[in-house]
């Protein structure tokens, strides 16, 4: 998401050359990229939402078992799985601070080491899908399972996506203490993936 | 430009290059998946048309060009310089690109969504001839259930939400002194998302076995079970959901960051307060329809079990998912024409707007409880039984906030000089047929009548008087009034008061009967129904024919005012709010410098009283510190 | 001068209000009704419309009033009252509405709990759907399956609602119940026929291709035929094993 018609820093001279438009009055302290995610994570929050009430119809108010008779959620490793997950959020925080400071190294290395904590993410969970012995259609239990743990999966690829991005122009050398948006917004998005893996992960498979 | 050169630069060419492409890729994600889980048969057609279905639109909106900047921003290569060659439009065709202009984003949205109530329209026609009489005469009955969902899909999905979308589009940012909307390629991507979603609607009546009909609620089990056509309609939702979240996104950002200076809350005129909390209710709701239409997704094509009661799933899950959205919904498809409203009254009759905060928390207060009413819609469903008492009361109480805005508007009326131009008696006719409809609205939530006219055309006859006796005179109230803005042209006032009086009389003659027929027993969604009926089905068909060619009217006025139509001055409604100030149409840019904004957007009748200042043009007149006026006195 | 068209307005919207409220109520709205439920359910309505008609005739008054009485003459181009609110009379507009729906949501609330009140020497029947027809059983008459649906008049019966596929409603516009099949549950009514007759069970949601045509009988008759009937049909499933017992009379 980037905010286009008053393109920040140095095109406004630009601007008032070929008379663009007048720059917007800013009428809040929120800046517009962030709001837009913040507004952006609401909504998302909501789709979780949706598929939670499937969940809480399936397993509260129809009283299945949970998980399905004969089945077995790996608890262990889903546990060990959502460190993983955890500890990419501090080394996020770890390459803003690297952007924030104009520290390069710390930036470049941060999000690097996200990225690859996400995909160790993502490996271990499809790893799990192929090994846990129940499909998605094999009971509704499995399809709720499978849906809130895909959607969230889901969710990581397009972290890793945004991630990607922000890595790619680490590297040439876009960002700096001023200007780090870049790196600022998709690190609310991938917090936000980690809060609400522990959601899923609580009422999934601890509850 | 060279074939190549049009191929690889944003537009139809491209676009049309993307199709093939997007197809051969759904083919081989399918048959590549496929062949890695050793399924037979390789090619199962009804799983590729699923995948290319969701390939085609994507396709398309990268054929056109809707992500070519953030492509190449993702890939790290050096932004381009903003040239705004793609702001604005200088001719007709810069309508059909890929434009960040929210004026030609407004006019696409408006003109593209009216596109989908003449088709939507028309298959009311269809329906009508053959309710005309009991028996079969022009449509099977599938065809009938396939008419009437689609029909209600395009008037809800494709038409009422986004033409709201589309007006406000054009007039917010002019309205508070914006240059445009906060993310104008967002602003774009959703534009063009809403054809992709309608036509995969329309294309739904070439599926095999018919266009989606199970009704534009698409009940499940019902809807997983049914033919091909109802894939069309669950991915359709999914676009034209996502494009209704980026525009409410758009608007929220833009209302919160980019008013002018001096523009407080309680400073912006009506409407804009009705598309920020309209946009409230699009965020927070609209994922709901998402996962109801991703649980039915995923349980025609991947054969989960959400639904599927013989294995733990849980049918009535769907309709607490799907109201959960969707009752939210008839509000955001009502508080935007009360925002339309509430110019047109002030305008017209002069007077500032009676009780202007209260309308502002009217409007929370209908967000709030709009989300504790869903089942409403459920009360004969089998639900938990504890929980309809509760929602009864909570959607009775509706009638409060939604009575202060009437009363307030009749309060603005009383005394004014009332101009009753176009505009202003469809906001006049709105105002009685909303409050039928919105009382018939509450004899629908009182549980004990409901139990007896739920699914009869009593409920029929309370969508169309809130939704067209609401909604759509709205909406002609605002493309009237804000027609010589958009246009720079005025458009014929006897054609548009025809049009009103036309509309007025065979509305009422079109939906009135149903109430009595619905009462009477007769079921909503039927092809055939009991001979009983039949003098009063003749009656409401004959009238809805006369109703529909009412609309020829209005088109007729809109077309030859946009060509040939007197030129519009700048204010021609004397109108106090910012949009007004500019020319008609407004500079690409809107402004050549952001207005201040020293007073109230409504204080007609107030001695010298200013709502914005220009600094160069009208800077010189107003006296230095004089031209505000009080804020509202409450 | 001022309070003379003022009167007038008033007057008329009395006289509007008083037409509207005859005229609705004497629109025959409903089917004949054939339980004890129709009663208070055709009262609740009524009631609800007299608050309606006056609600709707305030609006429509001063609607009318206001564009003829305030109508700019021609070329004026003046503003009108530069009124910007009156607390006083906000507060009347929130309280009158509030307790008015108020009120009626408490007397609907009444006339559910009656109408949906256990009886006693309740008569069980259940109900079955399939795509496109109904199917009945009566636990009560060894477990007679039939489809056709009789029913003695003025005994309380509990209808037991369930589905074979999709979602359908079961609903006898005369005895003014209806209740949704859904898979999975068994949905309940209670209704006491009092009127003996032939009505039409109407299927009330879209089930399908057939949903328009997913009709069949109810037949309200007396005690005395009610018990022949189904000793008869208890007989026929016997020795027929099928399922469709003869037609009475
Ligand atoms: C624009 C769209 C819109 C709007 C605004 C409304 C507004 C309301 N609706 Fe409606 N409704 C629909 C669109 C809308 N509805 C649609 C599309 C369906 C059918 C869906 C389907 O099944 O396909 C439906 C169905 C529907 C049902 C379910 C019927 C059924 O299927 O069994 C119910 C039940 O409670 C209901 C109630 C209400 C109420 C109480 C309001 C209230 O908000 C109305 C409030 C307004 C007023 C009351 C008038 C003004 C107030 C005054 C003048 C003050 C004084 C008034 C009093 C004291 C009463 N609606
Ligand atoms: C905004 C929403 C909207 C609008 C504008 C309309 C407009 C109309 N609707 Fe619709 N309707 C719904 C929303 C809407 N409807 C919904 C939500 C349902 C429920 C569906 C469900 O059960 O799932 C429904 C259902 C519905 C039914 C019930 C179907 C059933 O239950 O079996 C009927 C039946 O008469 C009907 C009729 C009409 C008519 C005659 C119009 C007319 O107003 C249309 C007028 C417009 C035109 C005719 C097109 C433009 C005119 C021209 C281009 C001129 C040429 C004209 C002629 C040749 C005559 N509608
Ligand atoms: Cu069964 Cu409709
Ligand atoms: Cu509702």
């Amino acid at each position: 998401m980037e905010s286009a018609s008053i393109a920040p820093g140095g095109h406004a001279a630009e601007h008032a050359e070929h008379h663009g438009p007048p720059a917007a009055n800013q009428s809040s302290r929120l800046e517009s990229q962030f709001l837009g995610m913040l507004l952006f994570i609401i909504s998302e929050v909501m789709l979780f939402g949706a598929f939670f009430a499937a969940y809480f119809f399936i397993r509260v108010v129809g009283e299945a078992d949970w998980p399905a008779k004969g089945e077995e959620l790996p608890v262990a490793v889903a546990g060990v799985n959502t460190a993983i997950l955890i500890s990419s959020s501090f080394t996020m925080h770890w390459a803003l601070e690297g952007a924030r400071n104009g520290n390069r190294r710390a930036l470049r290395a941060g999000l690097f080491t996200t990225m690859m904590l996400g995909l160790t993410f993502l490996s271990i969970q499809i790893n799990e899908y192929v090994n846990i012995g129940f499909a998605p259609a094999d009971n509704a239990q499995g399809s709720i399972f499978y849906g809130l743990t895909g959607l969230h999966g889901a969710h990581v690829f397009v972290g890793l996506t945004l991630l990607t991005f922000a890595t790619i122009r680490a590297f040439r050398g876009h960002f700096s203490i001023k200007e780090h948006r870049g790196v600022e917004v998709p690190g609310i998005y991938w917090h936000f993936v980690d809060v609400m893996w522990i959601v899923v992960y609580t009422t999934i498979y601890v509850l | 430009m060279t074939l190549a050169g049009r191929l690889k630069a944003p537009g139809w060419s491209r676009a049309a290059l993307s199709q093939p492409i997007g197809f051969l890729v759904a083919l081989g994600v399918v048959v590549g998946v496929r062949a890695l889980y050793g399924y037979d048969p390789l090619v199962d057609w009804d799983a590729i048309i699923t995948v290319v279905l969701i390939a085609l639109p994507l396709a398309f909106l990268v054929g056109i060009g809707c992500f070519d900047y953030w492509f190449r921003w993702a890939s790290g290569a050096p932004t381009v310089p903003e040239d705004h060659s793609g702001h604005g439009a200088r001719s007709w065709k810069d309508y059909f690109y890929v434009n960040t202009d929210h004026k030609v984003i407004g006019i696409q949205y408006i003109v593209t969504t009216f596109f989908f109530f003449i088709a939507g329209g028309l298959m009311a026609m269809v329906m009508r001839a053959e309710l005309a009489q009991p028996g079969t005469q022009f449509v099977e009955p599938n065809t009938y259930n396939g008419l009437f969902s689609v029909h209600a899909s395009l008037m809800i999905f494709l038409f009422i939400i986004p033409v709201f979308a589309g007006i406000a589009n054009y007039v917010i940012p002019l309205m508070i002194g914006a240059p445009d909307m906060a993310f104008p390629r967002l602003n774009a991507l959703s534009f063009w998302m809403l054809p992709t979603a309608g036509i995969l609607m329309l294309a739904s009546f070439f599926a095999d076995g018919g266009a989606f009909a199970t009704g534009w609620t698409a009940y499940a089990p019902l809807s997983t079970e049914t033919p091909l056509g109802q894939t069309f309609f669950t991915i359709a939702v999914q676009f034209a959901g996502a494009s209704s979240i980026a525009t409410a996104l758009n608007f929220l950002v833009t209302i919160i960051t980019m008013r002018a200076p001096g523009m407080t809350f309680w400073r912006m005129p009506l409407l804009v307060w009705a598309n920020f909390t309209t946009s409230l209710l699009v965020v927070i709701a609209t994922p709901f329809i998402a996962g109801s239409q991703f649980f039915v997704l995923l349980d025609r094509s991947l054969g989960t079990n959400f639904f599927n009661v013989g294995a733990n799933g849980d049918a009535l899950m769907y309709q607490h998912v799907f109201w959960f959205y969707s009752h939210p919904a008839v509000y955001i498809m009502m508080l935007p024409g009360f925002g339309i409203v509430s110019e047109v009254i002030s305008a017209n009759a002069r007077k500032p707007v009676f009780g202007y905060r209260m309308m502002a928390f009217s409007l929370m207060a209908i967000v709030v409880l709009g989300f504790t009413v869903w089942a409403h819609h459920m009360f004969v469903s089998g639900m938990f039984s504890w929980l309809r008492v509760p929602m009864m009361i909570t959607t009775m109480l509706i009638a409060v906030p939604t009575g202060i805005k009437i009363f307030s508007w009749l309060a603005t009326l009383w005394r004014g000089v009332i101009h009753l131009t176009t505009p202003m008696l469809f906001a006049l006719g709105f105002i009685t047929m909303f409050t039928l409809g919105g009382i018939s609205g509450i004899m629908l939530a009182v549980i004990p009548v409901v139990i007896h006219v739920s699914d009869t055309y009593f409920v029929v006859a309370h969508i169309h008087y809130v939704l067209f006796g609401g909604s759509v005179f709205t909406i002609f109230a605002g493309i009237y009034h804000w027609f010589p803005k958009m246009t720079g042209r005025m458009y014929d006032e006897s054609l548009g008061k025809l049009h009103f009086w036309l509309s007025f009389v065979f509305f009422n003659l079109t939906f009135g009967p149903m109430h009595l027929v619905g009462v009477d027993g007769m079921p909503r969604r039927v092809a055939d129904y009991a001979e009983q009926f039949a003098t009063m089905n003749v009656i409401i068909s004959v009238s809805s024919f006369l109703f529909g060619l009412s609309f020829l009217v209005f088109l007729y006025n809109m077309v030859t005012s946009w060509r040939n139509g007197p030129k519009a001055a700048a204010n021609p409604w004397r109108a106090h709010t910012l949009e007004w100030q500019v020319s008609s149409p407004p500079p690409i840019f809107n402004f050549d410098e952001v207005p201040t904004v020293v007073g109230g957007p409504y204080e007609y009748g107030v001695p010298g009283a200013v709502h914005g200042v220009f600094k160069e043009k009208r800077g010189a007149a107003v006296p230095a510190g004089g031209g505000g006026a009080p804020p509202p006195a409450e | 001068m001022k309070g003379h068209p003022l009167a007038r307005m008033v007057l008329y919207s009395v006289i509007a209000t008083i037409v509207g409220t005859v005229l609705v109520l004497v629109i025959d709205w409903f089917p004949t009704g054939a339980s004890t439920a129709a009663g208070p359910i055709d009262r609740l309505y009524d009631v609800l419309l007299v608050p309606s008609v006056v609600i709707f005739v305030l609006v429509m008054t001063v609607v009318i009033y206001c564009a003829v009485k305030f109508r700019a003459k021609p070329g004026d181009l003046g503003d009108g009252a530069p009124i910007h609110g009156s607390t006083r009379l906000e507060i009347f507009w929130v309280t009158v509405p509030f307790i008015m729906v108020t009120a009626l949501a408490v007397y609907g609330w009444v006339v559910l709990d009656d109408i949906e009140a256990k009886q006693p020497n309740t008569l069980i029947v259940g109900v079955r759907a399939q795509q496109f027809a109904w199917r009945f059983t009566y636990p009560d008459e060894g477990d007679l399956k039939t489809n056709q649906l009789v029913l003695p008049k003025d005994r309380p019966v509990e209808f037991r609602v369930t589905t074979n596929d999709v979602l359908h409603s079961f609903w006898v516009p005369q005895f003014r119940l209806k209740t949704d099949t859904v898979p999975g549950l068994t949905t309940k009514i209670r209704v006491t026929p009092n009127r003996e007759g032939r009505y039409d069970v109407v299927c009330a949601e879209l089930c399908g291709i057939g949903h328009s045509t997913m009709r069949q009988a109810v037949r309200v008759v007396a005690p005395g035929e009610y018990s022949a009937w189904s000793a008869q049909a208890k007989k026929q499933q016997k020795t027929v094993g099928g399922e469709t017992p003869p037609e009475p009379e």
